[in-house]
């Protein structure tokens, strides 16, 4: 299992997705609930950990990285949208 | 109105009026507590904890270590200790036969009468206790930091606490809680133990237990209730913080996912031991001194990490006589979303185990996290949006425990001044 950020997707987010062509990116998970599991290299996940101090990573069961701020979360988001592309890491580690 | 508690004792309260209390006080050597301590001193004073008018003596310790029961051979599965060092004993020169004057946030509280000083093996308590002696287990933890003596003994209580907003309309005595079922008519009520904001899965739990409980009784008039009882006490980073906890409960019936006159929200004060089956049984000794009839257990109730079975605590309830209990478990399965039934639904009816969905813990607290509103299969938007306020109004901008409000937050209960 690879390392994740967990982007959830709810009415709203998928709206963005649908227009953009996107939709299929999204897979449910509970009651209508979706995600996105955008990737991560370790190295990427080191230098996450490391730009954002709260944010943890859950080796043990999911394999995702957890506590990530919000506003982070958005702008991964927003990059998968703009970039129509879920591997956009090295990308949003360029600003950092 | 009876008020009668567990092992069929009657519910005593051991509390002073104020100007008994201010004399009673006078001259006693005081002695500092902490949080845990005070919170059980108010738990034995109220009748929470009936038979238990004190903290053990080591003939309690003994059977309730070995055989699950009090000395005076009633069911009870966790001890309740008074622990304090030998350094302080010396110094303040403390005997068998004294009083003493428990102070907490710097205020009087109690009365101990020191009946005995013992010492106990932690190693072994932990061991008959929790089931191992690693101190990884959180309950293992707390019994290895107790200090090395304990005194058993009855406690009185001089200085009732002031419950604080927004608690203060959610706390009952297990007088004043039967008291309120009688004006409710409430002949059955089913506890539902509490930790977490409640998603649906946790809704449909309830919703089920209550199913069960009210059985055969008829339907025109409503004889049956949830309570839902909320465990408030030492929290740990990482856990949802209390005012999010109680407050959302009671939204599910202000929004009305449950009708006004079927549920009710309520806390007690405990600091969970996280003992799996034991703890289980010590619920239901607490929730039936509260006067309830039904307990639902759930998969792994109080446990942690993979020290029981998740239903162990389902099991250990065919261990004593259904008459050691008043209170009957209600024993169930977990709920899971199925989009083939297009409906949350009971693991124990729906056929579509392939396809199912479960309500993940780790899942739902990303999610609020992330503040990414969920659809109403999973939170009520009421309780969502009330998730989100609580997260600014009590937690500093989390909805979950951080070290600001570990700090800073406001206290369960206070003690008022006293003066003596
Ligand atoms: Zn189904």
């Amino acid at each position: 299992m690879s390392i994740t950020i967990n982007i959830w997707i709810n009415e709203e987010r998928y709206a963005k997705l649908q227009k953009a062509g996107l939709a299929d990116m999204a897979e449910e998970v509970l009651a209508g609930l979706k995600v996105i599991k955008v990737p991560c290299t370790e190295e990427q996940k080191d230098k996450v950990l490391k730009v954002f101090p709260t944010a943890k990573y859950d080796s043990a069961t999911t394999k995702s990285i957890e506590l990530l701020p919000r506003e982070v979360k958005d702008k991964i988001f927003d990059l998968v949208v703009e970039k129509q592309s879920i591997d956009i890491m090295d990308e949003f580690l360029k600003n950092y | 109105m009876t008020y009668i508690g567990h092992g069929g004792k009657e519910i005593v309260e051991r509390v002073l009026e104020p100007e008994k209390a201010a004399e009673a006080i006078k001259g006693l050597t005081p002695v500092p507590i902490r949080g845990q301590i005070a919170r059980e001193i108010i738990d034995i004073a109220y009748g929470f904890f009936t038979p238990l008018e004190g903290f053990m003596t080591r003939a309690d310790v003994e059977g309730v270590c070995n055989e699950m029961k009090l000395a005076n051979g009633i069911l009870w599965p966790i001890p309740i200790v008074f622990d304090i060092s030998t350094e302080e004993i010396n110094e303040k020169g403390i005997k068998e036969g004294d009083k003493l004057l428990l102070t907490y946030q710097d205020k009087p509280m109690a009365i101990l009468e020191v009946e005995e000083i013992f010492t106990y093996d932690k190693q072994e308590m932990a061991l008959k206790v929790y089931g191992t002696t690693e101190d990884k287990h959180p309950g293992v933890a707390r019994t290895y930091n107790y200090k090395d003596k304990f005194i058993g003994g009855k406690i009185t209580l001089v200085n009732p606490p002031k419950i604080n907003p927004p608690f203060d309309e959610f706390f009952f005595t297990p007088k004043q809680m039967r008291q309120k079922f009688a004006e409710k008519g409430w002949q059955r009520i089913v506890a539902h133990q509490t930790r977490n904001v409640p998603h649906t899965g946790h809704e449909w739990l309830m919703k089920g237990a209550w199913l069960s409980a009210h059985g055969e009784l008829p339907v025109e008039k409503t004889v049956t209730g949830v309570l839902v009882n909320a465990i408030i006490g030492e929290k740990r980073k990482g856990d949802y913080i209390d005012e999010a906890i109680v407050l959302c409960h009671d939204v599910l019936r202000k929004a009305g996912y449950f009708r006004e006159d079927v549920h009710m929200t309520s806390i007690t004060l405990w600091d969970m031991r996280y003992a799996g089956p034991k703890e289980a049984v010590f619920h239901a000794i607490l929730r039936s001194n509260l006067g309830l009839t039904h307990h639902m257990f759930g998969r792994d109730h109080a446990g942690v990490g993979t020290y029981y079975d998740p239903y162990d605590a389902h099991r250990i309830f065919d261990q004593f006589p259904e008459d050691a209990l008043n209170i009957k478990p209600v024993r169930v399965l977990a709920w899971w979303y199925c989009p083939v039934c297009g409906e949350v639904t009971y693991s124990g009816l729906c056929g579509h185990k392939e396809q199912s969905q479960n309500f993940s813990g780790t899942l739902i607290r990303s999610i609020i996290q992330d503040g990414v509103k969920p659809p109403r299969l999973i939170f009520r938007p009421e309780v969502f949006d009330l998730i989100m306020e609580c997260a600014e109004k009590y937690g500093f901008g989390s909805a979950f425990v951080t070290d600001k409000y570990l700090k800073e937050r406001n206290p369960v209960f206070t003690l008022p001044d006293m003066k003596y």
